[in-house]
């Protein structure tokens, strides 16, 4: 490890070690999403060191993303999203590798969005998407880092195919076309609940966030860790 | 012979029927009857989570000791003695 790698992550080599903040440097992620949780997750990730970031969203920066999404300044307004992540995770962190691409998540596009990644972090707006996501998660025995925000509430768990339950065994799904009120700091937890989970699972650290739903409940400053087990005859996970 | 239930309610539940309760319950209860029960007691929660007709509205999550209703009997579900039942509504948002 360079010099400048050793100074740069003195702060969390003592916690991972330099084999652990090698595991970082390799790893390869998908943040899908890059609004609230994502640009969070996405920031954290980068400064984190870890090596590859893939950026997927297909919208393009609007004012009333501002509040929450930090990574955009009110001159991106109009541009893709992931091409102003892209040049701001890059001035964070030029060590590491990022690829924007400005594409709707679908059926169509899901294989090569999760091509060659080692872990998904789910940042979606909506259950639809996540559920394509899901899929892919458990087909390719991918890990995948679920995080939902509505308001000051909050929920993330951490889904590892063979060992939990998948997104389809605990939510129904949400009603379509609602716009959801949002608070940064909301974002903010999640996001970094989102984070510490990926760092943990690619590290090999801690004990990760698995058959429990993490639910963050700001107005009462409270968190709360319910189990949330496996439905056996989930189609998607339950092998039936 | 009562069933000691205990109702954890999160985000928007939780502001009209409070964090935990615990309830005894008659041995055949379901967990479609303890809902019932508590919406006579939280007209709120009924409007929160029931149709006008009676309907449990879609995207609520209901576990039962961690699992969803949905993959169990629905809101004909039993219920035993210690269960823990969490209520919350859909979180969807990025």
């Amino acid at each position: 490890m360079t010099k400048y790698n050793i100074d740069r992550y003195q702060r969390q080599i003592t916690l991972l070690g330099e084999e652990g903040q090698e595991s970082l440097r390799r790893a390869r992620v998908l943040v899908a999403g890059v609004g609230g949780l994502g640009t969070i997750v996405a920031a954290d990730l980068a400064a984190a060191g870890v090596g590859f970031l893939r950026l997927a969203d297909n919208d393009r920066v609007e004012l009333s993303n501002l509040n929450r999404q930090f990574l955009f300044r009110p001159d991106d307004i109009g541009r893709e999203k992931t091409l102003a992540a892209m040049e701001r995770l890059h001035l964070l962190n030029p060590e590491i590798q990022v690829e924007g691409i400005s594409q709707t998540i679908d059926n169509e596009t899901i294989n090569e969005l999760v091509k060659d990644i080692d872990l998904i972090v789910d940042a979606m707006d909506n259950f639809a998407t996540r559920f394509i996501l899901n899929q892919a998660a458990f087909s390719r025995h991918l890990p995948m880092i679920h995080g939902a925000v509505r308001g000051f509430f909050g929920q993330a768990t951490t889904l590892i195919p063979g060992k939990t339950g998948c997104l389809q065994c605990f939510f129904a799904g949400n009603p379509l076309g609602e716009i959801i009120p949002v608070i940064g700091a909301t974002c903010g937890v999640i996001g970094s609940v989102q984070a510490s989970e990926t760092i943990k699972v690619l590290t090999g650290r801690g004990e990760p966030l698995t058959n429990r739903l993490f639910f963050w409940d700001g107005w009462a400053g409270e968190g709360t860790v319910i189990d949330a087990k496996r439905n056996p005859r989930c189609i998607i996970c339950g092998g039936g | 012979m009562k069933m000691k239930i205990t109702v954890r309610a999160f985000a928007d539940y939780r502001e009209i029927i409070g964090k935990e309760m615990e309830l005894l319950l008659p041995a055949e209860k379901t967990i479609g009857g303890l809902l019932a029960d508590l919406g006579d007691r939280y007209p709120n929660l009924r409007r929160e989570m029931f149709t006008p007709a009676g309907e449990l509205k879609e995207f609520i999550n209901i576990f039962i000791n961690g699992r969803n209703i949905a993959f169990l009997k629905n809101m004909a579900t039993p219920l035993s003695d210690g269960d823990i039942i969490a209520l919350f509504p859909p979180v969807a948002g990025g």
